[in-house]
């Protein structure tokens, strides 16, 4: 009996072409091409543009006004600030959420209720977000003629403004704590629950599984989110030029300026201004990266 | 003395029935092993003797003191999972030392005792290592020694070596016997390997859908079985439907085939229905020497299993499995021949009325 | 189990907090809804009705949807290929392509929009050289539409990689082609056959996201001055009070819509594409 297993029918010329050496690279050239042109020129036009003084000189001045100019670590500071309050606040309130409805008892079909609902809301930031929550919190929000009118409490002449930092706070939280449940949920999966019985049997309350077994295995993936949130915060520019109009003055709205009009009378600091936000974040996947990689050591 | 009691233990999950009036007394330092196929309830029970889940009625005891509603952080039962369950994020000696840091021992007391557990697992080198770098084999010896650490009442071991290789299972199965005699603890394995039941316990409890079909030394399950089920879980134990044709000189006859055996047969009639066994290895061909019983019959099947051939004969309309050692000289029948074998009287047994037997 | 025990066992905090997510979720949506109907007590629904009889509204959302449309054609027709390839041929390139894909995540839109006016609004000159390979293209309708269609897709193309990554993954594409081949099919039909169908799901959801990211989108839209209808919306904002409501509600419904189909799609973990 023959063998036809061995002898594959001859097919088009092209599948058995050697596609080895340098050739078999051919196929990602389209997509080299397109990240070249329009992700990695674009952002070496930034890198090297940061290099440049007013008048063309070589310099590495711009980058030593980064630290210095009082508006521009005003800006880097404010962003900081909302980025690492939103990131925590947001972090906590989303981790809360992803426990109750994993390892916290709640009916299984709230569990697809909350996954739905922060896919939904960790993509709805930009403009709507923002008139969302004038019509909320703004002088005539519902919220705050609610609180007014049936408590009593006047948040405006207690001193709250939505277009300010806290409001940026609360507006930003909105798409945070979605993004965490999105990442935690499956993370607190992966607490084994053989864990938890291994614990209990050998004497362990429940305060003490948390805080020697469980807290520590998902440390690495709650930083790990919390930093991604943190990134997410750092590079938004719509929500808070929609909602401030430009008036808090994070590193993407002057960044935003910047593009507009001239506004350094210096491209080459403003090129340096976002090439500091890029290393921002750069460290910060980095910082994610890692700690993702740990995590999945342990959870394996 | 009683160590260890379940008293008419039963578990509902609502309309299912997974364990059904489970009663067991053991004593200190017995090895009783839980005995069955998935879903016969053994696992269920032991994680009612460890608390995680509670017995619908009935109660369970440790020397006398009733610890049905206890939860399980209260027990002080050392339990072994099948999927180890080491803390990932602690090294070995942390995991070992869990229980008793749990309980706030001195350190001084911690770090001893801890080594002493090392020891005994022969792991000391591997103290400072996470269970991401061990071996399965490994991760076991630690997730025993870490129950093991806080001097348990009884140890609970749920398949412990159903996730590893054959080889380090027989290896590791006679460890953990040889750690639990030196030890003398009171140790409940469940397993669905008959062969890890009989090797290492003291006693076995054969589980079927939930109720116990048989309690009794490895030596009784084995040769007595009790029920079909128990005959036919527990090695390969041939059985067949005889009809008795003179009791009082133990004469039966098997689809018309005289045979002989060696059991009394008290309050056994002529024409009674008996469901007989014969264990494969007393079998051997009718050349070499000739026993009590000689039988014609016919060669149906042989199949090559390394140390052992196991050949099926057709005696009368019943098969047989016959298991003769391998000898490279000797040689086979060939399929579809007639030959003779034979068998002791005593090879013989009895193990009940044959409708007694549920299927 | 008794009352005593049944309420031991009931978690508390798990539905407080539950309850405080749910609140946070509902009640911007709730008071724009309501804002959005509250122009006229007689007639709740006009500001829903002046926004859909605006011209510039249809203009800029349905000019939005054709980017949306045009981005995810070109992604596909970009990505698939090269997952493919890479999965097929050049194992050793995963790596760098998948940091490229992790590049948007530190080139948010601001820098990128920063980097492609920079590059874009003068000749492009292949450097060292004195090569003019075409003219600046911010300055022409055409050159600004391909840098806005290039600048959703690099947005997207972190989730669409993944999305159909992961669908050849499943689906272990290595294995399949070398079965398709043994059994006489040539390329057309492997493609069309045997790799499409199979990541028919990672392609739908990775474009109901592209959808959910452009439509809205801001950022690349207004500073590269084209009639979108994310700056649409921020102009109406800027002067009219009850239809921007209308709108914001219209465009949370939509991103529902895009997002409750992709978890019908991929029955699962949900996609998230970030603030912006």
């Amino acid at each position: 009996m023959t063998s036809t297993a061995l002898e594959a029918p001859q097919v088009s010329p092209k599948v058995k072409a050697p596609f080895t050496g340098w050739q078999k690279w051919i196929g990602v050239i389209p997509f080299f091409l397109f990240a070249l042109f329009f992700l990695i020129l674009p952002s070496a036009r930034i890198l090297t543009g940061s290099f440049y003084d007013a008048s063309g000189q070589f310099t590495l001045h711009n980058y030593q006004e980064l630290f210095t100019v009082p508006t521009i670590v005003n800006a880097y500071k404010l962003s900081i600030q909302i980025s690492a309050v939103t990131a925590v606040g947001g972090g906590i309130l989303g981790f809360l959420l992803a426990y109750a409805v994993t390892v916290g008892g709640l009916p299984k079909s709230l569990r697809s209720i909350l996954i739905t609902f922060s896919g939904v809301a960790s993509n709805f930031a930009g403009v709507p977000l923002a008139f969302a929550f004038v019509a909320t919190l703004g002088r005539v929000g519902f919220l705050t003629t609610l609180l007014k009118d049936v408590f009593g409490i006047d948040i405006y002449s207690a001193g709250f403004n939505l277009y300010t930092f806290v409001g940026l706070a609360l507006v930003y939280t909105y798409f945070q704590f979605p993004l965490m449940v999105l990442i935690m949920a499956p993370a607190l999966d992966g607490l084994k629950r053989e864990w938890r019985e291994a614990a209990e049997n050998l004497g362990a309350s429940t305060f003490q599984y948390w805080s020697r077994v469980a807290m520590p295995v998902l440390l690495p993936s709650i930083l790990g989110a919390m930093i991604l949130l943190f990134g997410n915060a750092f590079g938004a520019y719509a929500t808070a030029y929609a909602l401030t109009g430009g008036r808090l003055e994070i590193v993407t709205i002057q960044i935003g300026a910047q593009i507009r009009g001239d506004v350094f009378h210096n491209p080459g600091l403003g090129y340096a201004l976002a090439m500091g936000m890029v290393i921002i974040m750069a460290v910060s996947l980095a910082a994610y990266s890692w700690l993702q990689s740990k995590a999945e050591k342990w959870l394996k | 003395m009683t160590h260890l009691s379940l008293t008419s233990v039963s578990k509902r999950f609502g309309e299912f029935v997974a364990v059904r009036d489970f009663n067991l007394d053991v004593k200190q330092g017995e090895f009783v092993s839980f005995l069955g196929p998935s879903g016969c309830g053994k696992t269920t029970t032991l994680r009612m003797i460890a608390g995680f889940e509670n017995p619908t009625s009935g109660s369970i005891r440790i020397h006398g003191q009733d610890i049905t509603q206890r939860p399980p952080n209260q027990r002080h039962v050392g339990m072994v999972f099948q999927s180890y369950a080491l803390f990932p994020n602690m090294t070995v000696a942390d995991n070992v030392a869990f229980g008793l840091r749990v309980r706030k021992e001195k350190d001084a007391a911690i770090k001893q005792r801890v080594d002493e557990m090392l020891g005994i697992i022969n792991m000391r080198e591997k103290a400072n290592s996470y269970p991401y770098q061990l071996s399965g084999g490994q991760m076991q010896r630690v997730a025993l020694a870490r129950a093991l650490a806080i001097r348990p009442e009884v140890l609970l071991l749920d398949e412990p070596l159903s996730a590893l290789d054959a080889k380090i299972r027989v290896s590791l199965r006679a460890e953990i016997r040889s750690i639990q005699q030196k030890l003398g603890i009171t140790t409940i394995y469940v397993t669905h390997d008959q062969e890890e039941a009989l090797s290492l316990s003291d006693r076995i409890v054969v589980m079927n859908v939930g109720e116990m079909d048989q309690v009794g030394t490895p030596f009784e399950i084995y040769n007595f079985p009790k029920t079909k089920f128990v005959a036919n879980f527990v090695g390969t134990l041939n059985t067949a439907v005889a009809e008795i044709t003179d009791p009082s000189d133990g004469k039966l006859s098997v689809d018309g085939v005289p045979l002989l055996t060696a059991e009394k047969m008290e309050g056994l009639q002529k024409g009674d229905q008996v469901m007989i066994a014969i264990r494969p290895e007393r079998f051997s061909f009718a050349e070499e020497q000739k026993k009590a019983n000689v039988v014609d019959c016919r060669i149906e099947n042989i199949t090559f299993l390394g140390a052992v051939v196991r050949i099926q004969v057709l005696i009368g309309n019943t098969k047989f499995n016959m298991d003769t050692f391998n000898n490279p000289f000797l040689e086979l029948p060939k399929i579809g021949d007639m030959d003779k074998v034979t068998f002791s009287k005593e090879a013989v047994l009895i193990l009940g009325q044959a409708n007694g037997y549920a299927n | 189990m008794n009352l005593a025990a049944r309420l031991r066992k009931f978690p508390f905090w798990s539905w407080f907090w539950f309850l405080v997510g749910t609140l946070y979720f509902v009640l911007p949506l709730l008071a724009t809804f309501e804002f959005s109907i509250s122009w006229d007590p007689a007639d709740p629904l006009k500001a829903y009705l002046r926004v859909f009889e605006d011209n510039d509204f249809w203009e800029t959302f349905i000019y939005s949807n054709l980017l949306a449309l045009a981005t995810i054609i070109v992604n596909t027709i970009l990505i698939v290929p090269t997952a493919y390839w890479i999965r097929l041929r050049v194992p050793e390139a995963r790596r760098i392509v998948e940091f490229i894909t992790l590049l948007p995540f530190v080139v948010p839109a601001i820098i990128l929009v920063f980097g492609l006016i920079g590059l874009y609004s003068a000749p492009f000159r292949v450097p060292f050289t004195g090569i003019t390979l075409f003219q600046p293209l911010t300055t022409f309708s055409f050159g600004t539409n391909v840098l806005i269609v290039a600048g959703y897709m690099v947005l997207a193309m972190p989730y669409m990689y993944r999305s159909v990554d992961t669908g050849l993954r499943t689906v272990d594409v290595r294995t399949l082609t070398e079965a398709a081949q043994s059994l006489g099919a040539n390329w057309f039909t492997i493609i069309t056959k045997v790799i499409l169908p199979n990541v028919r799901a990672a392609l739908l959801s990775g474009a109901l996201l592209t959808f959910a990211i452009v439509v809205g989108e801001v950022t690349l839209a207004s500073f590269l001055g084209v009639d979108a209808f994310g700056p649409y919306l921020f102009l109406l904002g800027q002067h009219r009070a009850y239809e921007p409501a209308a709108l914001s509600f219209f465009s949370f419904l939509l991103t529902w819509v895009a997002m409750g189909l992709i978890q019908l799609f991929t029955g699962g973990q949900g996609q998230a594409a970030g603030a912006h």
